[in-house]
C-alpha cells in the first residue's frame, strides 16, 4: 500500500444506506474525498432481510461515492446494528507471577487473555473487546506495569453478534469485491466523532436513534462501560402513527417529520394540523394531540428501557454521567427529542452538534455513525480502546465466510 | 355514533325458518349477549353457556347453559383454562342440544379468562359436526391485563380460528381507540359490545329483512364456506349531512381495518348497507362502488342492502371479509375487471325501476379478477398502511412486541376526530 489509502466508511441503515470515502494520508491526515447516501431496500430494523435487494443498494451506494471521488476504495469500515447485538463485562484476573510483586508485561497479558477466554456458541461471533481500566489488588490504574500487586485485574465489555447476520453484512461487501477491515458497532462509532475527550472523561450517555434501531453506548471515566441496542427507532414512530391515524406510510412519515413533538402538550389538543395542506379531495384534519400523544408513547417508551438496562447494570448514576445525554442519528431531528430524553432518564440532554471540521452536509445528524467509521479507520482500535486487533478481524471474517 | 341496536330488529322481520342463535360464551361474551337482548328477534335466539352459575342467574337470556357443575360446583373457572376446558368437555352432549337444528350460530367470547377461552373451542366442535355455519366475535384483552391472558387468548384464538367458518378478533386496544376521549376501561369493555352488536345487528338485519338487494344465507354461506382462514370486519356509520360520504369515510377509519395482522388480499366480502328510506339506489349505487374500488379481492363481493323505515338519513355499512388459509398466491389474470358500480347494478335495477322488487344478489355478483396491479393488498391505498414490520419476526421485550404501536399497548387512548 502507498503512502495514502482510501477507507470507505459503510453502514448499512434500516433507512438509507451511507458511504464516506476518506484518503488517509500517513498516520494522522484524513481528507473526506466523497460521500453518497441511497434510500436502503431490505433492512429491517437495523438487520438484512432481503440480502439481493439491499446488496444492489449498497453496491449502487459505494460505486455513486467512488464515481463522485474519482477513486476506489481501498477497504472498508463497516457499522453493525440490529438487536442481535449483545454485550457482556468480562473479568480477566491472574496472580502476579515475581516475587517481588512487580508487574510484568506478561501478567498484563495474562490478565487480558483470561477476560477474552470466554468462548461463545458457534452461532455469535464477537465484534469488540473493549478494555476497561487495571486493578491492582482493587485499586484502580490506568497503566499497571512496573507496579507492586498481588492480583492484577482487567476488564473489557465485550460486543457480539450473530454470526449469520454479520456475515451476511460481510457477503454485501464482499460482493462488491471489497474487504471489510474492520467492523465497529454504531453506537460506538457515533460516540467517538460526538464526544470531546473531556465529555467521556466526565461521563456521557450517547443515544444514536436511528430509522430501525436506537443504538448507545455509555462512558464512564473516559471507558466504555457498556453498549446497547433497542431494536426501535423512526420506522416505528411512523407506523404507530399510521396506525394510529390510519393514513398511508407517507403521509404518516410527512406529519412526523412537519409536526412531530416528542412529548404531549395539553395545548395540542386545540390545535389541528391538515393532512396534505393543500385543499385537495381527501385533505382532513387532525389533532395535533392525537400526534403527539402516539409520539410520546413510543419515545418515552424507547429512552424507559435505555433506562430499564443502565438500572439493572448499576450504571444510572447521575454524577457518573456528568456530561448528560448526546443524541444524535436522523430521530434526533424529532422536535422536543432532549425534552423527552430528560423526563426519562433524569439527565441533562442535548441533540449533538456535529464535528466542526466537517462540511455542513456531514454534520447531520444521520452522519455521526459514518464519520465516527473514519474516526477509528484514522485512529485505530487500539488507541480507543476497541481492542480487537485487524489481524484479529480478518481471521475472524475469514472463518465467517469460509474462505482463506 | 348514537345509532344503537335497539330499533334494528324493531321491524317484522320477512317469514323466514332460517333459524340463528347467537351464543354468549364465558362472563364477557354473557355480558355481550345481554346487551343484544331486545325485543321482536323474531327468529334469532339468544343463549348464554357459562361455569359460573351467579352470572348465568343475573343474566336476562332466556336459553341458558351452566357448563362443569361438577367440576366447579358453578362458581366459575377462575381464570384457568384447563377448568373451563374440563367444564365444558363434561358437558359437550348439553351443548349439542342446545346448537341442535340451528343454521347460522354466532358464539360472542371474550378470550384471556378460563371459561371463554376454553369453551368456545368445544363448542365450535361440537357445532362442527351439525350443518351450521359457525361465526365467531372473540374480543381480546388489553395489554395492561398482562402478558398471562393475552398468552391464553393467542391460544385460544389459534384453536378457534381453525374449526369455525369465520372468527373476527376484536382487540380492546383497538377498540378503546374508538368512542370519547376519557373512556375509562369499563366503558371500553362496552365499546366492545357495541361493536359486537353492531356486527351481529348487521348480519342479521341483511338475512332477516327484505331491502333493496337481498341476500340470504346461501350468500353468506358462499363467503363462509371453509372453515379457518382469517376474516375481517368493519363498520362505518353516519346520520345527517352527506351521510353516504362520511359512513365511507367512518367504514374507511374503523380501526378494525388497520391492525397489523391483517391479511395481505382477502377472498370473498359481504358487504351490508342498512339505511332509511331515503336510501336510493343512487346511493347505493355509489357506497358499492366505492367500496369495491377500495377493497379488492380474488372472488366475489357479495353486496346487501337493506332498508329500515325507522332510519332518516342515517346509513349503517358493515363489511365482512375472508381470506382463505395457506392460500397460494395466484397469478393475477389481465381481464379487464368491471367495477360493480354502474355496470351490473344499475342496468339490473334502472330496468326495474322500482325499490319495492327486490333484485336477487346473485345477479349482481360479479366474479371479480384481481387487477395485477392490485394483487397484493386488500386496500388500493395500503401499500403503506399495512402493518410495516409485519414480515418480521417479532420485536420481544419482556413480553411485549415492541414493533405494536406503544400508545395501543398502554392503552393510550387517541382521538383522531
Amino acid at each position: 500500500m502507498s503512502h495514502s489509502r482510501v477507507v470507505g466508511a459503510v453502514e448499512i441503515g434500516t433507512s438509507k444506506v451511507a458511504v464516506l470515502l476518506g484518503e488517509i494520508i500517513g498516520d494522522s491526515g484524513l481528507n473526506i474525498i466523497g460521500h453518497s447516501a441511497c434510500s436502503s431496500k431490505g433492512i429491517k430494523k437495523g438487520v438484512i432481510a432481503d440480502l439481493n435487494v439491499a446488496s444492489d443498494c449498497v453496491h449502487a451506494a459505494i460505486l455513486t461515492a467512488e464515481k463522485n471521488a474519482q477513486t476506489r476504495i481501498d477497504e472498508v469500515y463497516l457499522a453493525q446494528t440490529g438487536s442481535h447485538i449483545q454485550g457482556g463485562f468480562n473479568v480477566g484476573t491472574t496472580n502476579v507471577s515475581s516475587p517481588d510483586g512487580v508487574i510484568r508485561s506478561i501478567d498484563i497479558d495474562q490478565a487480558k487473555e483470561e477476560a477474552k477466554r470466554r468462548k461463545l456458541p458457534n452461532s455469535r461471533t464477537y465484534i469488540h473487546h473493549i478494555q476497561n481500566p487495571f486493578s491492582l489488588d482493587g485499586r484502580q490504574v490506568e497503566n499497571p506495569l512496573s507496579k507492586e500487586a498481588r492480583c492484577l485485574q482487567v476488564g473489557y465489555w465485550s460486543v457480539h453478534g450473530d454470526s449469520e447476520i454479520v456475515s451476511d453484512s460481510l457477503r454485501v461487501i464482499r460482493g462488491i469485491d471489497l474487504d471489510v477491515n474492520d467492523m465497529i458497532i454504531s453506537s460506538i462509532a457515533s460516540g467517538a466523532v460526538i464526544l470531546q475527550e473531556s465529555e467521556k472523561e466526565n461521563g456521557a450517555l450517547v443515544i444514536d436513534i436511528g430509522g430501525g434501531t436506537t443504538d448507545y453506548v455509555l462512558y464512564r471515566k473516559g471507558y466504555i462501560v457498556k453498549t446497547g441496542v433497542v431494536p426501535v427507532g423512526g420506522d416505528h414512530i411512523t407506523n404507530d402513527l399510521s396506525i394510529g391515524l390510519r393514513v398511508g406510510r407517507k403521509s404518516a412519515e410527512e406529519f412526523k417529520v412537519k409536526n412531530g413533538r416528542a412529548f404531549y402538550n395539553s395545548a395540542d389538543r386545540d390545535e389541528k394540523v391538515w393532512l396534505f395542506g393543500d385543499l385537495t379531495i381527501g385533505d382532513r384534519e387532525y389533532p395535533l394531540a392525537a400526534i403527539t400523544k402516539i409520539i410520546e408513547a413510543r419515545v418515552s417508551e424507547i429512552f424507559d428501557i435505555i433506562k430499564e438496562q443502565l438500572i439493572d447494570a448499576d450504571l444510572l448514576v447521575p454524577s457518573d454521567i456528568a456530561s448528560g445525554i448526546f443524541l444524535t442519528g436522523g430521530t434526533s431531528r424529532l422536535t422536543g427529542i432532549e425534552e423527552a430524553a430528560k423526563r426519562s432518564l433524569g439527565l441533562d440532554a442535548c441533540v449533538a452538534e456535529g464535528p466542526q471540521d466537517v462540511v455542513d452536509e456531514l454534520r447531520q445528524p444521520e452522519y455521526s455513525t459514518v464519520l465516527g467509521l473514519l474516526h477509528y479507520a484514522l485512529t485505530g482500535q487500539e488507541e480507543s480502546q476497541s481492542s480487537v486487533k485487524p489481524a484479529g478481524i480478518l481471521r475472524r471474517i475469514g472463518s465467517l465466510l469460509n474462505f482463506d | 355514533m348514537s345509532l344503537e341496536t335497539e330499533n334494528l330488529f324493531s321491524q317484522s322481520t320477512a317469514a323466514t325458518d332460517l333459524k340463528i342463535k347467537i351464543i354468549g360464551v364465558g362472563g364477557a361474551g354473557t355480558n355481550a349477549v345481554d346487551g343484544l337482548k331486545l325485543d321482536d328477534l323474531g327468529d334469532v335466539r339468544l343463549a348464554a353457556i357459562n361455569t359460573d352459575a351467579q352470572a348465568l342467574a343475573n343474566s336476562p337470556i332466556a336459553e341458558k347453559l351452566l357448563i362443569g357443575r361438577s367440576i366447579t360446583r358453578g362458581l366459575g373457572a377462575g381464570g384457568e383454562v384447563e377448568i373451563g376446558k374440563a367444564a365444558a368437555e363434561s358437558d359437550r352432549d348439553a351443548i349439542a342440544r342446545m346448537i341442535a337444528d340451528t343454521d347460522l350460530i354466532i358464539l360472542i367470547v371474550g378470550l384471556g379468562g378460563g371459561t371463554g377461552s376454553a369453551a368456545a373451542s368445544v363448542i365450535a366442535q361440537v357445532a362442527a359436526k351439525t350443518e351450521a355455519l359457525v361465526l365467531a366475535f372473540a374480543t381480546l384483552p388489553f395489554s395492561f391485563e398482562g402478558a398471562r391472558r393475552k398468552h391464553i387468548a393467542e391460544e385460544s384464538i389459534g384453536e378457534l380460528r381453525q374449526i369455525v367458518h369465520g372468527l373476527v378478533p376484536l382487540p380492546n386496544d383497538v377498540l378503546l381507540q374508538e368512542g370519547e376521549e376519557d373512556t375509562s376501561v369499563l366503558n371500553a369493555f362496552a365499546v366492545a359490545d357495541r361493536w359486537i352488536g353492531r356486527g351481529v345487528n348487521s348480519l342479521c338485519a341483511m338475512l332477516l329483512k327484505t331491502g333493496l338487494i337481498n341476500q340470504d344465507f346461501g350468500s353468506l354461506r358462499s363467503v363462509f364456506h371453509d372453515r379457518g382462514g382469517k376474516t375481517i370486519f368493519g363498520t362505518g356509520i353516519s346520520i345527517g349531512g352527506d351521510y353516504v360520504k362520511h359512513a365511507l369515510d367512518d367504514l374507511f377509519q374503523c380501526p378494525l381495518l388497520h391492525m397489523g395482522d391483517r391479511p395481505a388480499q382477502l377472498d370473498r366480502i359481504i358487504v351490508n348497507v342498512i339505511g332509511g328510506a331515503d336510501l336510493g339506489i343512487s346511493k347505493v349505487n355509489e357506497i358499492m362502488s366505492d367500496v369495491s374500488k377500495r377493497l379488492s379481492t380474488r372472488g366475489d363481493v357479495v353486496f346487501g342492502a337493506v332498508i329500515d323505515e325507522s332510519r332518516h338519513e342515517s346509513l349503517e355499512i358493515c363489511i365482512l371479509g375472508k381470506a382463505d388459509m395457506d392460500r397460494v398466491p395466484v397469478a393475477p389474470s389481465k381481464k379487464s375487471t368491471s367495477m360493480i358500480s354502474g355496470l351490473g347494478l344499475e342496468t339490473e335495477i334502472s330496468r326495474e325501476n322500482t325499490r319495492s322488487k327486490p333484485v336477487h344478489s346473485s345477479k349482481l355478483r360479479r366474479k371479480k379478477e384481481v387487477e395485477a396491479n392490485q394483487d397484493e393488498f386488500t386496500f388500493i391505498d395500503v401499500e403503506a398502511q399495512r402493518g410495516y414490520f409485519d414480515k418480521t419476526d417479532r420485536n420481544e421485550y419482556k413480553g411485549e412486541d415492541l414493533d405494536v404501536p406503544t400508545f395501543m399497548r398502554r392503552g393510550i387512548k387517541v382521538k383522531i376526530k
